[in-house]
């Protein structure tokens, strides 16, 4: 089975160097679009003039990490991964019409070019923007960090000879028996990362938010390229999906087509109750997601949320019901694969090695996954830069600089975030995928209320979204604590005395639910805590709001009022 | 007092908010009611094919995800309005 994915050529480094200069390439396109006059609103927003494409292929549409991620998942614990992603069925929806024309509408109406300054005009308080900054920076940056690597992670494996292409780092770091433990720095790992940041770092501080759009179109399509063309050819290779799903029953038993999902230690991967957590989790941290509210700033005008909608539904049906059915196919070919992680590279190798332009095919397969490294690396260094600039540059520094050198601050930003983003990459933190997942799910936790509060409530109060965004984020992180301690106590097994014994007794048996990993949050009443953190924070929002003072009626007509002109005239909308 | 009018953008985006919601809870009953019923400790020599998918994930995910696709479509392009976002120096003018 590894001979036939035992290496690449240089068709692959080739492919990713294609990739890295049409990404420069769409950055100097980019820098072209911003004007003199208004940067800030060019080089964040693209001067808010995105259409129907470039709005829905790139607004809500997940890392490349995540993209990655299903398949793996599906190839381990079977069909019920399905339910588990199932409610991106409705995300286009929710991603676009929770708050879309409101976000739209609001921060035009205010000036506002970031997240945090949408809530601080709304509520009128620079501690509800830097409290949201803040958290944004704090949210982004370990999801950043954990992309720089993966870029160069990929960079490096792309180099001949460096055997089979995966995104899993557990076959990265298999030190041989001669090599001292200590890991030296690895150059090939060192240069990947060198040329991956200057490039990415660099299309961004030229062409700003465009340049990260652009991207994120192209590797979207690419994405939905690769995966039609994976499916064609794994169908029939896995003689259909019917004898894919019976051979997947045969190698690991019933529960691969049946729910809560095959695991190899028995545990429950996916309870009902953790089904209704995901569709909670995928619809509010999609819709909430500052990297996704920026984006709908920038729409050109409602017609185009309108189509974006539209799109978007018909693209998530093309790629996550075709990625599912591969997937599953994939265990039919190669039904004992160590590491579930390599399962797309090595079917894409496998498929395509008698095609004539195999490789160049294999090439642009692997190359879309990092696409999408690429384009969230380049709008989380935009977003978190973008936060320092607007909320402590302008704010607190020089409150009154020059276009001249807010441009310059930006891009200083820019490459600020990029170098912190490199000496992460350079030596990461230990439990950095346990720290994405955590991240991800509490901004969802810290976010949905603020932005609905923002958007439709005008009792809401100053006092009412800092306390919505910190019940929030403190529920969350709590149910983590709570969670590592719980294992910790755990791991001591059944013996236990002391207080390991009274931490297991109080909190009871594992439930064995979700993942193994010694990071898995504690899952109060079976739920995910992403769903206390949102209850949490709903609650706390509406009644600290309506025990503080309301805001003035004054203040309030600017947010919620039809403008003069549409009162007094025909108010009649389209 | 004319200026306390509501702005009409946020009339239709609160509504479509809802309805928004109801969709999502739709979809999210439908899925996971028949999944759980259906797929959940499912006898595998009881389990029927449709198209190859097994029949509580055809039923239970492919079709609603279908159905959805539709309504998002029907709902975006039919029942969504349009109204002008306006933009800060108009606003500027007007006050």
């Amino acid at each position: 089975m590894l001979l036939a994915v035992a290496d690449h050529g240089y068709t692959v480094i080739v492919v990713l160097m294609v990739f890295l200069a049409a990404s420069v390439w769409l950055g100097t396109m980019a820098q072209r679009t911003l004007e003199k006059k208004k940067f800030l609103e060019g080089f964040l927003l693209g001067n808010r003039g995105l259409g129907a494409w470039t709005l829905a292929l790139t607004a809500t549409v997940q890392s490349g990490g995540t993209f990655m991620g299903v398949p793996s998942l599906v190839y381990s614990h079977g069909w019920v991964v399905a339910l588990w992603i199932s409610s991106y069925m409705v995300v286009p929806l929710t991603g676009f019409a929770m708050v879309g024309k409101r976000v739209a509408q609001l921060s035009r109406r205010t000036g506002a070019l970031t997240v945090p300054d949408l809530f601080r005009e709304r509520f009128n308080d620079a501690r509800v923007g830097v409290l949201a900054s803040l958290l944004i920076i704090f949210f982004l940056s370990f999801t950043m960090f954990a992309q720089f690597k993966a870029g160069a992670t990929i960079m490096k494996l792309a180099w001949p000879g460096s055997g089979p292409m995966v995104l899993s780092e557990d076959i990265i770091v298999q030190p041989a028996k001669d090599v001292p433990a200590k890991k030296g720095l690895d150059y090939k790992y060192l240069i990947g990362l060198l040329v991956f940041s200057i490039t990415v770092v660099g299309y961004t501080m030229i062409g700003g938010f465009l340049a990260s759009v652009w991207t994120d179109l192209f590797q979207s399509v690419l994405m939905v390229i690769g995966v039609m063309v994976l499916l064609c050819l794994a169908l029939p290779e896995a003689g259909g999906l019917q004898h894919a799903t019976e051979a997947g029953i045969a190698a690991t038993g019933p529960k691969f087509a049946q729910g809560p999902g095959f695991h190899p230690d028995g545990r429950s991967f996916l309870t009902p109750g953790l089904a209704i957590s995901m569709f909670f989790l995928w619809i509010y941290s999609g819709f909430a997601s500052p990297a996704s509210m920026i984006r709908v700033m920038a729409a050109h005008n409602t017609e185009v949320i309108r189509k974006s909608i539209t799109l978007l539904s018909v693209y998530n049906c093309f790629i996550y019901i075709p990625i599912i059915m591969i997937a599953i196919c994939g265990r039919e070919m190669f039904p004992t694969l160590k590491q579930p992680d390599e399962i797309i590279p090595t079917m894409a190798m496998h498929l395509t090695r008698e095609i004539p332009g195999g490789s160049l095919l294999t090439a642009l397969i692997l190359a879309a996954p990092f696409g999408a490294i690429m384009a969230s690396v380049s709008c989380f260094v935009l977003v978190i830069a973008s936060g320092l600039v607007q909320d402590f540059y302008i704010r607190f520094l020089h409150p009154h600089a020059s276009e001249t050198e807010i441009r310059r601050a930006t891009r200083v930003a820019v490459l600020l975030v990029g170098i912190a983003g490199v000496i992460a990459a350079l030596n990461p933190p230990t439990y950095l995928q346990a720290l994405i997942v955590f991240s991800g799910s509490a901004g969802a936790a810290a976010f949905v209320t603020p932005a609905l509060m923002t958007c439709y409530w005008r009792r809401a109060t100053a006092p009412g979204v800092l306390s919505a965004m910190g019940a929030g984020f403190a529920v969350h992180l709590s149910l983590y604590g709570i969670g590592w301690i719980h294992n910790w106590a755990l791991s001591f097994g059944e013996g236990a005395t002391g207080l390991p014994r009274l931490i297991v007794d109080s909190l009871g048996p594992d439930l064995m639910l979700g993942t193994a990993s010694a990071f898995r949050p504690y899952f109060l009443m079976g739920l995910d805590p992403v769903l206390w953190a949102m209850l949490a924070s709903a609650v706390a929002g509406v009644m600290v709001s309506l025990i503080s003072k309301p805001p003035t009626e004054e203040h309030l007509q600017r947010i919620y009022d039809g403008p003069a002109r549409l009162v007094t005239g025909a108010a009649s909308p389209a | 007092m004319p200026s306390t009018q509501e702005d009409p953008l946020l009339t239709s985006a609160r509504r479509e908010m809802i309805v928004t919601l109801c969709i999502w809870l739709i979809a999210m009953i439908w899925t996971i009611g028949v999944s759980v019923t259906w797929g959940y400790g499912r006898d595998p020599a009881t389990l029927k094919y449709v198209l190859g998918f097994p029949d509580w994930i055809f039923w239970g995910v492919i079709v609603p995800w279908a159905t959805s696709t539709v309504v998002s479509a029907v709902f975006a392009m039919g029942f969504m309005q349009d109204a002008p976002l306006g933009d800060e120096e108009e606003l500027r003018v007007d006050s």
